[in-house]
């Protein structure tokens, strides 16, 4: 039988997690406790000095409230052990990943290695601090898809991680976090700049100042409380990106890319080869001088709607921003062989103007032997290619004010996620021809 | 189905069932009911001045006639093709759209029909493909055509199936 990591294992040589997991999970929830032991105790804790004359109200209160988290933690930890108990995980004879949960309601999962999309290791700041660490197993599938492992000591998880891929890969390669090499380290300095040059933060920035200066002139600071939300909103987002992306590294390895960030919590993501469907690289107007891009990929089963809007991003993002050369590089390693350099663009005409008078110029498409491409966006400009191998089908689309102006739009389906590939708004005979043509190359293309 | 349609091609296009033309029509009708009794309700509170009553009278026979038309005309804008190695399925009058599906890509075959479109003999059947986008529907479709169809996009779906 394979072993999984080098923890602690039970009577049937199961793993069991670590068996601090009911402690620290007590002590990740405990902002919520006291907050809510807050809400709850507080004024009590207030009337017991009329019971203690003794004591001050305010070390009444903090007495009770602290008495009452005690309690409330001892809760939660005593019911966290039961559930550690319960859980289990193991290789069985068919060479699939078996884990058992519950405690009233006994559960056994079954996950095919093959299935498995992605092992991700995640070190949210609670676990960092006792260098513990969250496994994360995402399989292909719809709804509750993932498996997760609360709580396993750091080596531990990457040796289980390791040995998962290994399985999931079929091959034995070895690989470590340390001699993986590192493909690209994004510096602090353009992850900052980055973030506060794109579009949407500049206009707001603008919009600040234009009130400031306007409140300034004619004296009235009623302005002012609307200069907080359009200066502070955009400022709360780039600190958060910022403490998201910090440090964001790019490792290569046997696997595919292996991509770890986060100043609070770090974040471990695999990028399977061959799993990436669909790309798009997004480049803000001021982030050109600089040639940036930032890259967004569809990975099939990773970051559909039903993990919640906020997972979605984040899990879908390859590079925040990046030098377009270094990301072509890197992209080359998920998705060989995309030829964009000897694609024949096709744009939109000129009478596209009158549908979308800003965007036209940067509208187009075009196709290579395997892949298919397609631009939009002036201000953020859009550069989306999807392999002729991974598109689902293609559609075209007309509306009533394209009709008017003989055009029309093709749409290349890929798997959900942050990637959608649309060529707008171009000649209808050209788009038309283009379909046709595209479900041919679908179809020669073959699966993978 | 329209010829005019800029998506049009010479392959063989097979029209769906005139039939469904009835059971959308019929849903627009269970729903005139209820506004029939509103206008009703209106005319008869003392409190509530008669032109209101008129007003809303108007405005729902309005919409009843352009739907009327409308389900005739959208309906008829609906067909499919099975050519060798995709599927074809266009529709819509103000937005117009056409679907290419390679049987390849597909994942799985639905056939649907809720109680008023069984009471009509008729019978949605869905495509679906690993992407949301796809939405490549046929309804109105005689169940047994339904059912051949089926059998058909599955056996060449099964022949031609490609992974993720």
């Amino acid at each position: 039988m394979i072993t999984l990591g080098s923890g602690l294992t039970d009577s049937q040589g199961h793993r069991k997690l670590s068996p601090v997991s009911p402690l620290l999970s007590a002590v990740s929830v405990l902002p919520a406790i006291i907050g809510f032991a807050l809400a709850i105790f507080l004024p009590s804790g207030f009337s017991f000095t009329q019971n203690f004359p003794a004591l001050r109200p305010f070390v009444a209160g903090v007495l009770v409230i602290g008495l009452a988290s005690l309690a409330l933690s001892i809760f939660v930890a005593l019911f966290q052990i039961l559930g550690w108990r319960a859980f289990s995980f193991w290789i069985d004879q068919d060479g699939d990943l078996r884990v058992r949960s519950g405690v009233l309601i006994r559960n056994e999962r079954r996950v095919q290695l093959s299935r498995i999309q992605a092992v991700d290791v995640v070190q949210p700041l609670v676990a960092r601090i006792f260098s513990m660490a969250v496994l994360v197993v995402e399989v292909a599938g719809q709804k509750d898809s993932r498996v997760t492992f609360r709580f396993l000591s750091l080596t531990d998880a990457t040796e289980i991680r390791q040995t998962l891929l290994n399985l999931a890969a079929g091959t034995q390669t070895e690989s470590t976090d340390t001699d993986s090499p590192v493909l690209f380290r994004l510096p602090s300095r353009d992850l900052a700049l980055g973030l506060l040059l794109r579009t949407s933060t500049v206009l707001l920035f603008t919009a600040t100042i234009a009130i400031l200066i306007f409140s300034y002139v004619i004296e009235g600071w009623a302005g002012i409380t609307f200069a907080l939300v359009t200066g502070g909103v955009p400022i709360l987002i780039v600190i958060v990106e910022f403490i998201t992306y910090y440090g964001f590294t790019v490792y290569d390895s046997p696997d595919g890319l292996r991509l770890r960030y986060g100043l609070l919590k770090t974040e471990n993501r695999t990028v399977p080869e061959g799993r990436v469907q669909a790309i798009d690289f997004i480049e803000p107007w001021l982030w050109r001088s600089h040639s940036w891009t930032r890259v967004a990929i569809n990975i099939a089963g990773v970051g559909s709607s039903s993990q919640g809007s906020s997972g979605k991003n984040k899990e879908t993002l390859l590079l925040p921003v990046a030098k377009r050369s270094v990301a072509d590089s890197i992209v080359a390693r998920v998705l060989p062989n995309i030829d964009i350099a000897e694609i024949d663009w096709k744009v939109a005409p000129i009478r596209a103007s009158k549908r979308s008078p800003i965007q036209w110029r940067n509208l187009a498409m075009g196709w290579s032997a395997n892949s298919f491409a397609a631009r939009r966006g002036r201000i953020t400009r859009h550069l989306m290619i999807i392999p002729h191998a991974r598109t689902q089908s293609v559609h075209i689309t007309q509306g009533p004010w394209e009709r008017a102006l003989n055009l029309a739009s093709l749409h290349v389906d890929t798997t959900p996620g942050p990637v959608s590939v649309v060529a707008l708004h171009l000649d209808v005979d050209e788009a038309r021809e283009a379909l046709y043509g595209q479900a041919g190359r679908v179809n020669q293309g073959g699966g993978i | 189905m329209n010829t005019d349609s800029a998506f049009y091609s010479n392959d063989d296009w097979i029209p769906i069932s005139e039939k469904l033309i009835s059971a959308r029509r019929l849903v627009v009708v269970l729903v005139a009911i209820p506004v029939i009794g509103i206008v009703i309700a209106l005319w008869l509170i003392p409190a509530v001045p008669s032109f209101i009553a008129w007003i809303v009278a108007a405005l729902g026979l309005v919409s009843f006639i352009w739907l009327w038309w409308l389900i005739g005309r959208r309906v008829r804008s609906y067909a499919y093709c099975e050519r060798e190695s995709d599927l074809l399925v266009t529709s819509g009058i103000l937005f117009r759209r056409l679907v290419i599906v390679p049987y390849g890509r597909m994942q799985l075959v639905d056939v649907t029909a809720g109680p008023i479109d069984r009471a009509f003999g008729v019978t949605t059947v869905q495509i679906h493909t690993a992407a949301a986008t796809t939405d490549a529907a046929i309804p109105g479709l005689v169940p047994e055509v339904a059912a051949a169809v089926r059998d058909r996009l599955a056996k060449r779906g099964e022949s031609r199936a490609a992974g993720l």
